[in-house]
């Protein structure tokens, strides 16, 4: 390691009603591979982009080869040698490999793009960087790990000094892993100074010189790779006061009936061979850090994605969903993590968004019974205190956590037996996130069933009865919540099989 | 190498295969087979002057082909270039009949018009993000409505080729006394060629398919999408001028009032030859085969006793088969 | 203009809906100073005649528009619809009532194709219904052998659905196709806004998948829009030939583009999810006007082309502007 190459100091980021960033410290040296660390939500992917001017910081500096400096997007960023490698690839699938990667600066012989000067280039680049790869193959027939490697070579075409590395690992198999790992050793060997954010231990411990490690947007500390183990890593993700109290014991009688059960499930990448049941008025909590599978299997199990294999009984019985229709008939509910994308009708009105489940039962003869509806979106949004003007304000017009409310409601009107909530306190305000929580355990007291996903741990403990941990695709743990620490929980959401 | 590359076959991994492209190697064949077909049905469609009405009624679909691809590519489409290229036509023909210019004036009038109709669809949809289906709607309506308000409501025919300035047929069509020569023929290959060029080696081309591909990404590269977005639309409205052309050169009368629907044969011969409707693959040589499938099938119905009404049935069949193909090809690649 | 903005009149029509009428009485209003002898009953029905079909035609297709897709094929359609129907009734003899059946029935199969395509399928709507245009264009064409169909005059003993149109008591006309054509809109706009199928099919074009994880049947649905777009346009045909007595094969695609131009004046949003029947009414009679205005005035039916078409543009670019705004 040498000289340091960057150092952010003190870097203050907020949103409205948001503290992304407090105080944040981190310095990268040349010739350095430096992980940053932290839970989701931590802060990791917001400094980064505050790095690369996608973000203004409010307040710190960023130094950068002795000087000042700030980005105003991420080409500036690029044109000075700071390069993140994104998890999604920001990649033109229908060109060749070299066309990506001199994309926007071709290659020209008289006055025409010469691709043969462009693949013999690119050629070069990877015979420097040790990938094999057919600079002529089109990108979108490379397997992932490629078409990562492809986005490197672009980096370091760019005169890259330091490159960040997001989740690099994710999509790619043992052996593009280990190549992956030869090229970063490589790229240290030349200096480069290297951020790698990543949440596997493992390979924490192989590839990494020091370890920074967040947690709510601040910074916890920074330790020495080969001095350190495991759990001090986790302590330092994890290691917060909690000021809810947390549940202690399950509020499940010992010989509730079993309501939901999952044998087998395995749907894509994303969810392999996932078994769990679900007993009659238990908060069963998902924990697991991004990229774990979560969503993707409350999806699989509520029929919204295609399965490859899995088997649900409810109550006993064997049930077939294909899609969300038999899903709802069964009296699942799904409440998904993106309500902008998958929740909210846009031009539709509170109490429009409230029956969307329901409709039939709101209707008189051929036409929809209004009153009726207005009357209960009105229940429920006492109940849940959503703050809206009024029942036909339209849902676009509310705030973020508003919005959220409105969507729970459209599940609660339902009345499903099973409710699955994805992430349902998030961008919600405290006070707000309290009256969710009041509502989830008299739900589940009145008799209800609840999968809870969430990514904050607080919450986790607070409401689960018991809490289930996947990793990767795979259910990793299962902890009564009587015995669940935080520790526990992150251990086993960074276990790789 | 382990499993570097994704799925295929023996044919489509075959290197020459890869180079030409498999849609159009299959449509070749179904373009051979169609004419086969046709053949043995009826003797009277083996004969030259069928092949050279085949391709009289191709030059201005396939030069609409050529335009519209790039449009295509960038994921969006062109629905102005039937009633456009009838405007360019008429103003052209309006230039020469009734204003007594030079046939050249009226050639240089017609590729004019197309231009501007091309930039006002482009302005449309690159600058402003219309919908770009909707946005050339509206200019397919301006088109109709302005050449017939051009010209008077008059039909215009371009001087005959018996004429003195009759010469341009001859860039389509050479009368040797008892035989045609369709030497526009070779125009139309000279300009696929030329345009495949621009398409896979010079910088709009590259673009227009990088835009298509993925136009985030590309903008984040740095590249001025709107220009780039911008170009294709002129583009074709330039072939949008040159089919006009094509159109008084091969046909007696320019009508005012027509056009409307020929951009349907331009747009399914281009997305049989392998353009696809989400952007970021094309071929112009491919767009060129659809056509001409096309253009086969609407010679060759009426020898096998199915009249002009049948070719629009089966014109539905064959687009509705082709974009049928073409959304499952594109779930493939998800 | 905030006082305005909050009058009662506004705040129950809609600001678009108050500036479009006035839009239409201004109009009026210009022609009628252009070209004087404008003013004049039978003008007005002349005008009327036109609405009749195209609002039918319009009222259709803001249903697939609320869809967030888009039909082409509706003016073809409507003249495959005639020309069966009229087939049927001059070369084959069958009754009257039959025979207007029969062109709704037509009308609704297409939609039934349509929609099957779009909605089960999955092709682009665009594409799709412009290839489904086509096929009613040969489907008609190849019925009637290229042939043209004359339904009978209103004198005529199987005339009588012509007093659907138009109502001759006391020696003035009376025009009970605009009074059908009330009923229908009220009666769709019900359907639009206060059924099942309606809020579905809004909510399908405003989110197609969150409507999906809601657990409703989002193929059924949109379906049934395609549906309703095309048997609308089977009734249109009625009323087309009612006051244009004869349809010729392989036409009909300018109605398309005049229906959809006056959903979107009226408010129908492109990208689907906003749609107003009152506001497709409005914007049909401003288009009816315009084309009879300018005939009035002794111009060319082009310039009705060239008008449209700007306004169609001009309509979608404030369309998306307000939508940004919004978002």
């Amino acid at each position: 390691m040498g000289e340091v190459i960057l150092t952010m100091k003190g870097i203050d980021k907020s949103f409205p009603g948001v503290h992304a960033l407090d105080h944040v410290d981190l310095e990268v040296k040349k010739g350095e591979v430096h992980a940053l660390m932290g839970e989701n939500g931590a802060g990791k992917s917001t400094l980064m982009k505050v790095l690369t001017g996608i973000y203004k910081k409010d307040a710190g500096t960023i130094t950068y080869e002795g000087a000042d400096v700030e980005f105003n997007n991420p080409r500036d960023a690029q044109a000075a040698g700071v390069v993140i490698v994104h998890q999604e690839l920001n990649m033109l699938g229908h060109l060749s490999v070299a066309q990506n990667i001199f994309i926007g600066r071709e290659i020209k012989k008289g006055g025409l793009i010469d691709d043969g000067a462009m693949n013999a280039e690119a050629a070069k680049l990877f015979e420097k960087l040790n990938i094999n790869i057919n600079p002529r193959e089109k990108m979108s027939r490379l397997t992932v790990g490629k078409q990562q490697m492809c986005e490197i070579a672009k980096a370091i075409s760019h005169e890259a000094k330091v490159i960040v590395f997001d989740e690099p690992t994710a999509a790619l198999t043992e052996t593009e892993i280990e190549e992956l790992f030869k090229i970063i050793r490589d790229l240290r060997s030349k200096e480069l100074g290297i951020i790698y954010i990543s949440h596997r231990m493992d390979e924490i411990n192989v590839i990494t010189d020091r370890v920074t490690v967040m947690r709510d947007g601040g910074y916890v500390g920074t330790l020495i790779t080969k001095d350190s183990i495991k759990d001090d890593i986790i302590n330092m993700m994890v290691g917060r006061v909690i000021y809810e109290d947390p549940k202690t014991q399950s509020m499940v009688p010992a010989d509730a009936p079993v309501v939901l059960k999952v044998e087998n499930l395995s749907a894509g990448k994303m969810v392999k061979d996932v078994s769990f049941e679900l007993k009659k008025g238990e908060i069963l909590g998902f924990s697991g850090l991004m990229g774990a599978g979560r969503t993707e299997t409350a999806r699989a199990l509520f029929g919204a994605d295609k399965k490859e294999s899995g088997d649900i009984y409810i109550n006993g019985a064997k049930v077939e969903i294909h899609n969300p229709m038999d899903a709802v008939q069964h009296g699942i509910g799904y409440l998904s993590e993106d309500r902008k994308r998958f929740g909210i009708i846009t031009e539709k009105t509170v109490a429009e968004n409230s029956t969307l489940a329901c409709l039939e039962e709101y209707m008189s003869g051929v036409f929809i019974n209004r009153a009726k509806e207005n009357k209960v979106a009105a229940e429920y949004v006492e109940q849940l205190k959503t703050k809206t003007p009024g029942v036909d304000q339209l849902v676009v017009n509310l705030s973020g956590g508003n919005q959220q409310k409105v969507v729970i409601a459209k599940w609660l009107i339902k009345d499903c037996e099973i409710l699955i909530f994805d992430e349902p306190t998030r961008g919600i305000d405290v006070g707000a996130k309290s009256e969710i929580y009041h509502l989830m355990s008299e739900l589940a007291a009145e008799g209800k069933s609840i999968i809870m996903i969430s990514s904050e741990m607080t919450e986790i403990l607070r409401m689960s009865d018991r809490v289930i941990v996947m990793c990767e695709g795979r259910k990793t743990g299962e902890i009564e919540i009587a015995e669940a620490t935080q520790e526990k929980i992150m251990h086993a959401a960074t276990m790789r099989n | 190498m382990e499993k570097d590359i994704r799925k295929g076959n023996a044919f489509t991994n075959n290197p020459v295969v890869k180079a030409i492209g498999t849609q159009k190697i299959v449509v070749v064949l179904v373009l051979i087979a169609l004419f086969g077909f046709f053949c043995v049905m009826s003797p009277s469609f083996r004969q030259y002057s069928t092949i050279v009405s085949i391709l009289d009624y191709s030059y201005y679909i396939s030069f609409m082909a050529i335009g519209v691809t790039f449009c295509l590519i960038t994921g969006g489409v062109d629905l102005s270039i039937g009633t456009g290229m009838v405007c360019c036509g008429l103003v052209g023909g309006y230039l020469i009949n009734v204003k007594g210019l030079p046939v050249m004036v009226g050639i240089l009038g017609a590729i004019v018009i197309g231009l501007l109709f091309g930039l006002m669809n482009g302005i449309l949809v690159a600058a402003l993000n219309l919908p770009p289906f909707i946005a050339t709607l509206g200019t397919m309506m301006v088109a109709r409505g302005f050449g017939s308000i051009a010209t008077g409501g008059l039909s215009q025919t371009w001087p005959a080729a018996a004429s003195e300035n009759g010469w341009f047929r001859s860039i389509f069509k050479i009368d040797m006394g008892d035989m045609m020569i369709p030497i526009g023929f070779l125009w139309v290959i000279l300009l696929v060629l030329v345009m495949s060029l621009v398409l896979n080696k010079t910088k709009i081309g590259r673009y227009i398919i990088a835009i298509g591909s993925n136009k985030e990404a590309t903008r984040l590269s740095g590249v001025n999408v709107v220009k780039y977005q911008m170009s294709a639309y002129i583009i074709s409205g330039l072939f949008t001028g040159l089919a006009g052309i094509a159109y008084a050169a091969t046909f007696q009368a320019v009508a005012p009032g027509t056009g409307a629907g020929l951009e349907l044969d331009a747009i399914g011969g281009a997305i049989i030859g392998g353009t696809s409707m989400n952007g970021g693959m094309g071929s112009i040589a491919g767009s060129l085969l659809g056509v001409f499938i096309m253009s086969m099938l609407k010679t060759g119905l009426p020898y096998i006793g199915l009249q002009a009404n049948w070719q629009q049935i089966i014109t539905c069949i064959v687009l509705i088969l082709a974009v049928f193909i073409d959304v499952q090809k594109n779930r493939k690649m998800e | 203009m905030k006082r305005f903005k909050n009058s009662v009149l506004v705040k129950k029509m809609g600001l678009n809906r108050v500036v479009l009428l006035g839009v239409l009485i201004l109009m009026y209003i210009i022609f009628t100073v252009l070209s004087p002898d404008f003013m004049n009953y039978s003008r007005i029905l002349s005008a009327l005649n036109y609405a009749y079909f195209l609002g039918f035609l319009a009222f259709g297709v803001t249903f697939v528009i609320g869809t967030g897709g888009i039909d082409f094929s509706i003016g073809p359609v409507m003249f495959a619809a005639s020309l069966i129907g009229g087939q049927l009734l001059t070369k084959n003899g069958l009754p009257t009532i039959l025979c207007l059946l029969v062109s709704i029935c037509v009308g609704m199969l297409f939609g039934v194709l349509n929609g099957f395509l779009v909605a089960y399928c999955s092709l682009p709507s665009f594409i799709t219904s412009m290839a489904i245009m086509q096929l009613a264009k040969g489907v008609g064409s190849v019925f009637t052998k290229t042939q043209s169909i004359s339904w009978p005059q209103g004198a005529e003993a199987n005339g009588w659905y012509r007093n659907l149109i138009k109502v001759n008591i006391g020696g003035m006309q009376v025009p009970t196709g605009l009074i059908i054509l009330l009923i229908a809109a009220v009666i769709l706009s019900a359907v639009l806004t206060r059924t099942k199928a309606g809020r579905y099919i809004l909510c399908i074009g405003s989110n197609r998948e969150a409507v999906r994880l809601s657990g409703v049947n989002v193929k059924k649905w949109e379906m049934l829009a395609y549906i309703i777009c095309g048997t609308c346009a089977g009734i249109a045909a009625i009323f087309y030939v009612g006051a244009y007595t004869t349809v010729q094969p392989g036409l009909g695609d300018t109605f398309n583009n005049e229906a959809i131009a006056g959903c979107v004046m009226g408010g129908t949003s492109m990208a689907g999810g906003l749609a107003s029947i009152g506001g497709s009414f409005i914007g049909v009679m401003i288009v009816s006007l315009l084309q009879e205005g300018i005939l009035a005035m002794g111009f060319q039916k082009d310039y009705q082309y060239l008008i449209t078409g700007i306004i169609v543009i001009c309509a979608v670019y404030a369309d998306i502007r307000s939508r940004r705004r919004r978002n």
